[in-house]
C-alpha cells in the first residue's frame, strides 16, 4: 500500500515533470516569457502563460539525456564556466526549441548568468520584434527598494495590457493573492513542522511545494492547496506520535546552502537519508521567508509584490544581497531547525555564493558549526559525482563525529 | 607597454597606469588630499571630486600573478581573476593610501568586495557601496538618483564636507571636460597612420581614473598638443583592430596586436571608450539627476544591464565604420557570465555582418601571452590575407 507521502510525491513529481518541456508547451492564450521568477500571480490573474527559461534550463539538467544536453549547450559558445543550468537554457533558446513568446519580461535577479540569459532572450535575432520590459531588482531589502520593485511589476501590467489589448481583472488578481496567500501559508506550517526532532516527512517536499505551487502555472488551483493540506495534516500526526521520516534513523540534520539542484531526490540526498541517516532539512529552495501579500490597496499589493521577490523568493534572498543576511539565514536555520551542519555546495556558477566563502567558514567556526564546503557544479553529475559528493560527506561527518 | 612616444607628458601617464600608487596621487596627497578608491566605472566621479576627493579607480595590475591572499576570500576557480586581483592589492596594503572606497554592484563577485573588505584586516575608514541599476528607465534613474543622494550624505557626513550643486556643476564640467579631451584623442586614431598607438592610449585612459582630475585634463591638454604637432612616418598596419570587454585596464593585447604589425585603434571597454561616452547634462536644477541619467540612461554599456545590448551593438558598429576597423578582438575574463554572453551575442552579429572577429576567454592577468599571441597572429594573417 502507497503511502500518503508516496503519494504526495508522485503527484507532485508528475507536475513538476511537465516544466522539463515547458517552452514547448503551447497553452492556450498570450504566452510571456522570462529569465527567471515573475511574480506569477499576475500573469495566472490576467490568464495567460509564463515560463521562466532559467528553470527550464533546470529541469533539462534532470532529464535522463542531460549529460548530452549539457554538453550541446558548452558548444554554443557561451561562457564556459558559467553555471550549467543556465548554458543548457541557452541552448533550449539558440537551438529553436523555445516556443515565440509573445511578450518578454526580463530582470535581473539571483545571478549574473541569469542576467546573460536575459540578455540572450532580449538580443535573440528571430524575436527582434517581440515586445520586451526589463526590470531592475535592486540589492536592498527595505521599503524603498520594495515600492521600487513594485512601481516596476505596476508598469509591466500596463505593458502587458497595452501589449494585448485587454485590461487586467483586478478583482481577480486580488483573488488569486487570497488563495495564493494561503498556499503559501500551508508552506509555512509545513516548515514549522520540520522543526521537529525527528523530522516529521521528507523536507524536500518544503521544495517541492514551493515549485508545484509556484512553478506549474497553477497557482490558484484547488490540487495544490489540496496537496499542502494533505502534507501539512500528515506530518502533524506524525509529530504528535513522535515520528520521523519513514524507515530512516535521523541521525544528522544538516542544512544545504544552496539550491538543491538536479541531484536530488534520489541520487544523493535518500543515499544520504538510508545510509548515514542524514537529513537535509533545509536548502535555498525550502526556505520560506513569506508574508501575505497586502491586499489592502493596489499600492500595497504592488509592494509586497516587489518584498516577495526581492526577500523572500528563495535564491533571490540568499544571493541579491550582502553576505549578512547570507548568514544571519544560516544561524537562524541552524538554530531554528537544529541543524547539526551546514553543507555549502559552492555551486561552480554561483559567483555571489563563492565571493564570500571565507567569511561563512570563519562564522561557522567562530559559532562551532561543522561547515563543509564542496565545489560542485549542483546541475552536472560529471563535475563532482554523486559517488564522490556522498564521500566527501560521510567522510565529513564522521571527521565531526556525527554519526556517533 | 612599448611605447615610441618621445614626450614627457605622456610617460606620466604612463606611470599613472603603470602601477597603483604614482607620483600625481603621491603630489595630491602631500598636499592634505584624500583619495577614493571605486570600482567601475558607473561610480560617478563627479559625486567623489565635489567631496573635494580624489577618484582612483581600483585595479589590480602590476606585481604578481597570483591572487593568494584574495583566494582565501573568493573561490578561486569560480570568481573572475580581475575581482580577485584588485582585492588582492587591497589586502597586500597597495590601496593603504586611500581614505576610503565605494563599490559599485557591477557584477556579482564585485559587489561583495565590499563585504569581504569590512570583514577582512585592512582598516580603511570610509567603506561604502552604490548599486547600478540593471535596467534603463525613468524610475531606474530616479532610483539611482536616491542612491546617489544617501551617499552624498554620507560623504558629506565622513569627511565634514558640504556637497553644494554648485560644486556638482563644477565636477561635471570637469570630468565632461576629461571626456571631450579623451574624445580629441580618438579622433586622431581615425587616421592612417595616428600619432599615438593602441597601448599608449591604454596608459592615457587608464591614468585618467589615477591621477587628479584637473591635473589630468591640462596634461591631456599638452599631450593632444604634442600629437597635433608630431609627424608621423607613413607605415602601412596589416589590420586595425577594436577590443571590445571588460575593464581593460593593461595593454598586453594592444602589445601583442602591435608587435605583429596590427594597430588597435578603438575599443568599447571600462577603462576605454566606454568611460569617455558621451556628456553628462550640464543644465537643469538637479545635479544628482544629471548624473543619474547618464550613468543609467544615456549611457549603459555594462552588459550587467538588461537593455545594454542594443547601445553595445550600435556603439560597435558604428566605430567599426569611423574607425575603418577591420576586425574585433572580443575578450572576457573567465567566470565573467555578462560579457561571455555580451561577446557570445556579439559574435553572431558581427559574423552575419561580416566582421572578422576573435574571442579570447582569458585571466586578468595573463600567464598565457605565448597562447594568445599565437592566436593573435593567426587572426591578424586570416584578415590581412596573409595565410
Amino acid at each position: 500500500m502507497i503511502n500518503i507521502f508516496s503519494q504526495l510525491l508522485m503527484q507532485a513529481n508528475k507536475s513538476l515533470g511537465g516544466l522539463c518541456l515547458d517552452p514547448q508547451n503551447a497553452s492556450p492564450g498570450p504566452f510571456v516569457l522570462g529569465n527567471g521568477d515573475f511574480f506569477i500571480e499576475i500573469p495566472v490573474a490576467y490568464g495567460c502563460s509564463y515560463s521562466d527559461l532559467t528553470l527550464t534550463g533546470a529541469n533539462g539538467t534532470a532529464r535522463p539525456e542531460a549529460s548530452e544536453l549539457i554538453d550541446k549547450a558548452i558548444g554554443t559558445g557561451v561562457e564556459s564556466r558559467m553555471c550549467t543550468a543556465i548554458k543548457v537554457a541557452c541552448y533550449y533558446l539558440e537551438a529553436g526549441l523555445v516556443r515565440k513568446p509573445d511578450l518578454i519580461i526580463t530582470s535581473n535577479s539571483c545571478c549574473d548568468a541569469m542576467d546573460t540569459l536575459g540578455n540572450l532572450i532580449n538580443g535573440y535575432a528571430p524575436w527582434a520584434r517581440v515586445p520586451r520590459f526589463n526590470m531592475d531588482a535592486p540589492h536592498s531589502y527595505d521599503e524603498a527598494s520594495y515600492a521600487y520593485f513594485g512601481k516596476q511589476l505596476r508598469q509591466a501590467v500596463t505593458f502587458m495590457e497595452d501589449v494585448f489589448g485587454r485590461k487586467m481583472d483586478w478583482d481577480r488578481l486580488r483573488e488569486v493573492c487570497v488563495l495564493s496567500n494561503k498556499q503559501d501559508q500551508l508552506l509555512l506550517e509545513f516548515q514549522e513542522l520540520k522543526k521537529a526532532v525527528p523530522c516529521p516527512a521528507n523536507p524536500d517536499f518544503s521544495r517541492l511545494g514551493f515549485a508545484y505551487d509556484r512553478w506549474t502555472g497553477e497557482r490558484v488551483s484547488p490540487e495544490i492547496t489540496g496537496w499542502l493540506e494533505q502534507l501539512v495534516s500528515a506530518s502533524e500526526e506524525r509529530v504528535k506520535a513522535g515520528l520521523g521520516i519513514e524507515g530512516i534513523n535521523e541521525k544528522v540534520r544538516f542544512l544545504w546552502q544552496d539550491l538543491a539542484g538536479s541531484w536530488p531526490p534520489g541520487a544523493l540526498w535518500t543515499r544520504l537519508q538510508k545510509e548515514l541517516g542524514a537529513v537535509c532539512i533545509m536548502d535555498y529552495m525550502s526556505y520560506g521567508t513569506l508574508t501575505p501579500v497586502d491586499l489592502s490597496s493596489e499600492e500595497a499589493m504592488f509592494t509586497s509584490f516587489g518584498k516577495r521577490f526581492l526577500l523572500e523568493d528563495p535564491m533571490n534572498r540568499q544571493a541579491l544581497h550582502t553576505t549578512d543576511l547570507f548568514c544571519n539565514d544560516i544561524l537562524q536555520i541552524v538554530k531554528d531547525f537544529k541543524c547539526d551542519a551546514v553543507i555549502m555546495p559552492a555551486h561552480i556558477g554561483h559567483r555571489d555564493t563563492n565571493s564570500r566563502m571565507k567569511i561563512v567558514r570563519e562564522m561557522c567556526r567562530e559559532k562551532n558549526i561543522p561547515c563543509l564546503v564542496l565545489g560542485m557544479d549542483i546541475w552536472d553529475k560529471r563535475y563532482m559525482t554523486p559517488e564522490v559528493v556522498f564521500d566527501r560527506i560521510k567522510t565529513f561527518f564522521e571527521t565531526v563525529n556525527l554519526l556517533g | 607597454m612599448k611605447s615610441g612616444l618621445k614626450s614627457e607628458v605622456f610617460e606620466k601617464f604612463a606611470a599613472a597606469a603603470g602601477g597603483i600608487m604614482n607620483p600625481s596621487v603621491a603630489a595630491w596627497k602631500q598636499q592634505g588630499g584624500k583619495v577614493m578608491g571605486y570600482t567601475c566605472s558607473f561610480v560617478p566621479e563627479e559625486l567623489l571630486i565635489a567631496a573635494g576627493l580624489m577618484p582612483f579607480r581600483i585595479r589590480g595590475t602590476g606585481g604578481s600573478q597570483s591572487a593568494g591572499q584574495a583566494d582565501d576570500y573568493f573561490e578561486a576557480a569560480n570568481i573572475c581573476s580581475s575581482v580577485r586581483h584588485c582585492f588582492n592589492k587591497v589586502l597586500l596594503g597597495e590601496y593603504a593610501f586611500i581614505d576610503g572606497a565605494v563599490i559599485g554592484g557591477g557584477c556579482d563577485a564585485n559587489r561583495h568586495i565590499l563585504d569581504n573588505w569590512q570583514k577582512s584586516p585592512v582598516a580603511t575608514p570610509f567603506l561604502d557601496r552604490i548599486f547600478f541599476p540593471h535596467s534603463s528607465h525613468e524610475l531606474a534613474a530616479r532610483y539611482f538618483r536616491d542612491q546617489l543622494a544617501g551617499l552624498k550624505v554620507r560623504l558629506e557626513a565622513h569627511f565634514g564636507v558640504q556637497i553644494t550643486d554648485q560644486k556638482l556643476r563644477d565636477a561635471i564640467n570637469l570630468c565632461n571636460e576629461t571626456r571631450d579631451l579623451q574624445k580629441e584623442l580618438y579622433a586622431f586614431r581615425k587616421l592612417n597612420n595616428p600619432p599615438i598607438s593602441g597601448a599608449e592610449t591604454v596608459a592615457v585612459m587608464v591614468a585618467a581614473t589615477s591621477m587628479p582630475k584637473a591635473g589630468y585634463n591640462a596634461d591631456l591638454k599638452q599631450l593632444l598638443s604634442e600629437l597635433r604637432r608630431t609627424t608621423v612616418p607613413d607605415k602601412i598596419y596589416k589590420v586595425r583592430l577594436m577590443i571590445v570587454g571588460p575593464g581593460h585596464d593593461e595593454s598586453s593585447i594592444c602589445d601583442i596586436v602591435e608587435s605583429l604589425g596590427g594597430l588597435v585603434v578603438t575599443d568599447l571597454t571600462c577603462f576605454g571608450a566606454k568611460a569617455m561616452f558621451g556628456r553628462v547634462r550640464e543644465s537643469g536644477d538637479d545635479p544628482l539627476q544629471a548624473i543619474a541619467d547618464y550613468q543609467v540612461l544615456d549611457r549603459p554599456f555594462c552588459p550587467k544591464n538588461l537593455g545594454a545590448h542594443p547601445h553595445i551593438h550600435d556603439e560597435v558598429f558604428s566605430n567599426i565604420r569611423d574607425f575603418k576597423v577591420d576586425g574585433v578582438i572580443g575578450q572576457n575574463f573567465l567566470c565573467c557570465d555578462t560579457w561571455g554572453g555580451e561577446i557570445y551575442i556579439l559574435s553572431k552579429e558581427l559574423k552575419a555582418a561580416g566582421v572578422p572577429m576573435l574571442r579570447i576567454e582569458r585571466e586578468y592577468i595573463s600567464d598565457s601571452t605565448g597562447q594568445s599571441q599565437t592566436r593573435v597572429q593567426a587572426f591578424i594573417e586570416t584578415i590581412s590575407g596573409g595565410v
